[in-house]
């Protein structure tokens, strides 16, 4: 752990130098904001894609005093512009962000106390009991392990996870009492699911109704909003998508001896996902037509 | 002076009390329908038998201020049905009235 803390402590300097010149940038940003207040704020947002590894620990630092602007900004925005696409990316992002943002702070927090004795420690601790015959501290061994770690696979370091990228879905009102889902297919390629399961999960989850129609896209009946499918879609993806020993959305869903099972491509993992059912659904509609209907 | 060894001792003592604990076995599916225009509709299923719905359908109308009734369904059992969004209000009474524990509870819907 103090090997990481290191490297935390090697780009302190340049932290602070970056900080100040985002804070101008968000200033800036303010100033224009009633303009080009979406802009700007996708634009930070790609800025933050764009970064790997140790400067975007600064970003978020950054971001994190930021963060009680923009979700007013945000919240304006989406009250004046109805068609909230982008504003769908943006918190699609931000929601994952803000986990890492509390494991940051938690980091930063730890570093500013030990930042003294760290130093001291980490240059010759790695090597130091290589030549002697006294026995190695806890400490010195867990350093080596992670040490190893970092080298074997670079790609986790400080335990960044893999982030899942999903293009936000699209739905539109037709009429009054029917929502059309336009890119409901594509969503099913992303995540590797037939296109079957997806619609019973959503239409139990809903409680409702709806199909297929010629244009591969999905109509349900009801209103429903973006915000609303994509939460129904998430809790999806946690359910039967993710792995749920590794979190990775690399994994095949197959359906053995009436259960579904998960198999994970990454780790190997094999469980098995509860069924889709629907539960009660009350009357709704018009008790007379029903009766109507089936007589 | 008791000797330990020839002490009773009931080896379903923990089961048994166990089950007297928590009467509330299973998960409440909590779900919301639409009706027409932006009304709504939510209904708990999975509640235990063993509680008097009809009190609780009692408690909730009073607390939430709105109307509501309980179902009964070959299936599912009773069925507890209150108009209105009441995710958030009936998640909170089952918790703090100790009917049900908070990972007993699952929300459906949007």
């Amino acid at each position: 752990m103090t090997e990481e803390d290191a490297i935390f402590d090697a780009s302190l300097k340049k932290k602070k130098k970056k900080k100040k010149a985002y804070d101008i940038d968000a200033a800036l940003a303010e100033s224009d904001n009633l303009e080009s207040g979406l802009q700007v704020d996708i634009d930070m947002e790609k800025k933050d894609d764009d970064d790997d590894g140790n400067v975007d620990i600064d970003l978020d630092f950054t971001k994190k005093k930021k963060k009680k602007k923009k979700p007013f900004n945000m919240e304006e925005l989406e009250e004046a512009a109805l068609d909230d696409n982008f504003d769908l990316e943006l918190d699609f992002s931000k929601t994952k962000k803000k986990k890492k943002k509390k494991k940051d702070l938690d980091e930063l927090m730890a570093e500013v106390d030990e930042k003294q004795d760290d130093k001291e420690n980490v240059d010759d601790n790695a090597v130091q009991w290589l030549g002697s015959d006294r026995d190695y501290t806890y400490d010195e061994l867990l350093n080596r392990v992670f040490e190893i770690m970092r080298d074997k696979n670079p790609d986790m370091v400080a335990g960044k996870k893999q982030k899942f990228v999903m293009r936000p879905p699209q739905v539109v009102r037709i009429g009054t009492k029917k929502t059309s889902f336009a890119n409901f297919t594509e969503i099913c390629k992303t995540l590797h699911r037939q296109p079957k399961h997806l619609l019973d999960f959503l239409l139990a989850e809903l409680g409702t109704s709806g199909s297929v129609d010629g244009n591969s896209q999905l109509i349900i009946k009801g209103r429903f909003q973006q915000k609303q499918i994509e939460n129904v879609l998430r809790r999806y993806i946690k359910e039967y998508v993710t792995c749920h020993t590794c979190r990775s959305p690399d994994t095949i869903l197959q359906k053995d001896t009436r259960l579904f099972f998960l198999q994970c491509e990454t780790c190997g993992s094999r469980c098995s996902v509860a069924s889709i059912k629907s539960g009660f659904q009350a009357v709704t509609s018009k008790r007379a037509a029903i009766r109507a209907k089936t007589a | 002076m008791s000797i330990q060894n020839l002490n009773t001792f009931d080896p379903f003592a923990d089961a048994s009390k166990g089950a007297d604990d928590d009467v509330q076995d299973g998960l409440v599916h909590i779900r919301i329908q639409q009706r027409n225009g932006r009304k709504t509709l939510t209904t708990v299923q999975g509640l235990s038998s063993d509680y008097d719905l009809k009190k609780i359908v009692r408690a909730c109308k009073k607390e939430f201020a709105c109307n509501g009734t309980v179902i009964e369904h070959p299936e599912y059992g009773e069925v507890l049905q209150l108009q209105g969004d009441q995710r958030e209000n009936i998640c909170q009474w089952l918790t703090k009235s100790g009917l049900a524990k908070p990972d007993q509870l699952k929300v459906h819907g949007f």
